[in-house]
């Protein structure tokens, strides 16, 4: 992974898991959970899980304020570009008012190998179930966050419903979308118990759900 | 249609919108926001209407304006917007009018908090407004009963000239689950309206008022026993629930929504180590379904209510059991969701407590 990733996507696309997840197995050191939409399910609902993991979750400003409904951000999250040895992975929120939010880093960066922003994509959710909704996707989000998208998750699924034909489904879909935008796929996501087959663009990793409720 | 991943509240927004709704009234509140942004977006595409209003109070005042007209109309809130509607509700009630109204549920009293509660159970029940009216309130547990049950809401609320309440709590507004928006009952079409103030002046028998205002005593009140007739007739035939599990349960909870999956995982498990336990879950929380309480048999030995929210679906339970079985609760509020563990060790509690009496 490069050093400084963005990653992005519809609410529910599987985002906030796939963060945490890649913090983890990736070592990352910081974890920006810069998710201002979404009330619940957030990546700074696994406080402690990541702490054990020697991941650093930078959040809200406000001590205790996880709950707050209040979009403010620690001042923390502006770090990794001052100190070029830290490892981190921004989580943003849902839809382009979510990506709005990496604008106040802009100018503290150059679009370098550096820096990825990616965007997570679940082609079972109505509004990204095709390459021409992804790609208007893909444009807005592009627009609010001031920078090109260069890589594609595929976290399609159905959570305990998926099978393996869904993955194929969102690979089908995704590469229709790389192909039109030059954007490659990045990985493919799947939990264990739905083994893949067949071929897939880019790495494929096994997801965790952390953020779930397990009696969900 | 195949099944689509949607998250809660979007999935009760396109259900609304499938289940014939003309126009949305709403002021935004954690954690429903989703409902009202879907919808800002979608009701625009079919040419419907969707007003973000300046308050809670104009938006319900909407709901009975243009539900006076003849329209199938939405509003959706959280608990403390539900609270601020209570005046509205109580008006649309008495002026014998239709309207559905989602209300995901937050930790109150008061600004409370915005993590899931079920603590407006006595709010939805029990009135909120002021005057002898109900609404006719579900409870459901899972998206696709959710979906199912707003797209029939519209018809139910013409049928009863009453407001239906959807009633679930933050999780169910936030979380995922597929749904399949095909699956829900056919919506029939509107019935004709003739009562409605819909600026229709050829009709016969002369203008149609809407109102709630009775001066004359003995009119209110020869007024409140029409709606009652409507609130029995909703008691006879609208109780709505789940038997799980208790033809051979000694422990039956009682619960609903989220908290009742929470306790299905807990029945699973329970049962797995040999414990029999069973479930009562509400569908309907008005009409309370009183009915599936006579179905228990006799063996049962207790009932154990599951709330977030601290008791106040436990009086309910109490007047249905009627002195028939021991009672026990178990709450958590304030937007704390129980584990499953924690209802299988109070289970334990309850039944070291029998053994060593």
């Amino acid at each position: 992974m490069r050093r400084i990733t963005f990653l992005c996507g519809h609410y529910g696309s599987g985002k906030s898991e796939i963060a945490v997840n890649l913090a983890i197995d990736e070592g990352i050191d910081y974890l920006v959970d810069l998710d201002v939409i979404n009330p619940y399910f957030r990546s700074r609902s696994v406080h402690e899980l990541l702490a054990a993991e020697g991941v650093t979750l930078v959040e809200s400003s406000i001590e205790k304020a996880a709950n707050s409904d209040l979009p403010v951000i620690s001042a923390k999250g502006a770090a990794p570009f001052h100190d070029k040895s830290i490892r981190a992975i921004y989580d943003l929120g849902g839809t382009d008012q979510g990506a709005k939010l990496v604008q106040q880093y802009r100018h503290m960066f150059a679009l370098d190998d550096t820096v990825d922003f990616l965007v997570v994509v679940n082609v079972f959710r109505p509004e990204t179930a095709d390459a021409q909704k992804i790609v208007r996707l893909i444009d807005s989000l592009e627009a609010a966050a001031d920078m090109k998208v260069t890589g594609l998750i595929n976290n399609s699924n159905l959570i305990k419903e998926t099978r393996a034909e869904h993955i194929e489904k969102g690979e089908r879909i995704l590469a229709e979308v790389a192909t039109a935008r030059g954007i490659p796929i990045r990985y493919t996501f799947h939990e264990e118990s739905v083994p893949l087959s067949g071929t897939f663009s880019g790495e494929t990793r096994s997801l965790r759900r952390y953020l779930a409720k397990k009696w969900l | 249609m195949a099944k689509v991943l949607m998250k809660g509240n979007e999935a009760m927004a396109l259900a609304a919108i499938e289940g014939g709704c003309d126009a949305f009234f709403g002021y935004p509140i954690t954690p429903q926001n989703e409902i009202p942004e879907y919808l800002s977006r979608h009701m625009e595409e079919r040419g419907r209407v969707f007003v973000q209003a300046e308050s809670e109070v104009a938006a319900i005042n909407m709901v009975y304006g243009a539900a006076g007209a003849g329209a199938r109309v939405l509003t959706s809130s959280s608990s403390p917007g539900i609270a601020l509607k209570q005046e509205g509700i109580s008006y649309i009630a008495g002026s014998e009018l239709p309207c559905v109204i989602i209300n995901v549920m937050r930790g109150g009293p008061g600004l409370g908090g915005i993590q899931p509660s079920q603590a407006d159970y006595r709010q939805i029940t029990k009135g909120g407004g002021n005057g002898d009216y109900h609404l006719l309130a579900f409870a459901p547990e899972n998206l696709q009963e959710t979906v199912n049950i707003i797209k029939e809401s519209f018809a139910l609320a013409d049928y009863y000239r009453n407001p239906v309440m959807i009633a679930v709590d933050g999780l169910l507004g936030q979380m995922m689950e597929p749904v399949d928006l095909e699956a829900a009952p056919k919506t029939e079409v509107p019935p004709e309206k003739a009562w409605a103030a819909d600026g229709n002046s050829d009709r016969k028998g002369g203008r149609n008022v809407i109102t709630s205002i009775h001066l004359d005593p003995l009119e209110l009140e020869k007024h409140n026993r029409k709606l009652q007739k409507k609130y029995d007739e909703m008691v006879a035939k609208e109780q709505r629930y789940e038997m799980i599990e208790t033809a051979d349960a000694d422990i039956v909870f009682v619960a609903y929504g989220s908290m009742a999956r929470i306790a299905r995982s807990a029945v699973k498990t329970l049962r797995e180590e040999g414990i029999k336990v069973g479930m009562i879950r509400p569908i309907t929380i008005w009409p309370f379904p009183e009915k599936a309480f006579d179905e228990l048999p006799a063996s049962v030995k207790s009932l154990l209510t599951l709330e977030m929210s601290l008791g106040q679906m436990h009086e309910d339970v109490r007047a249905a059991n009627n002195g028939r079985f021991e009672l026990d609760f178990y709450g958590r509020t304030g937007g704390v969701v129980p584990e499953p563990e924690e209802i299988i060790d109070h289970v334990k509690r309850m039944l070291e407590k029998e053994g060593s009496s």
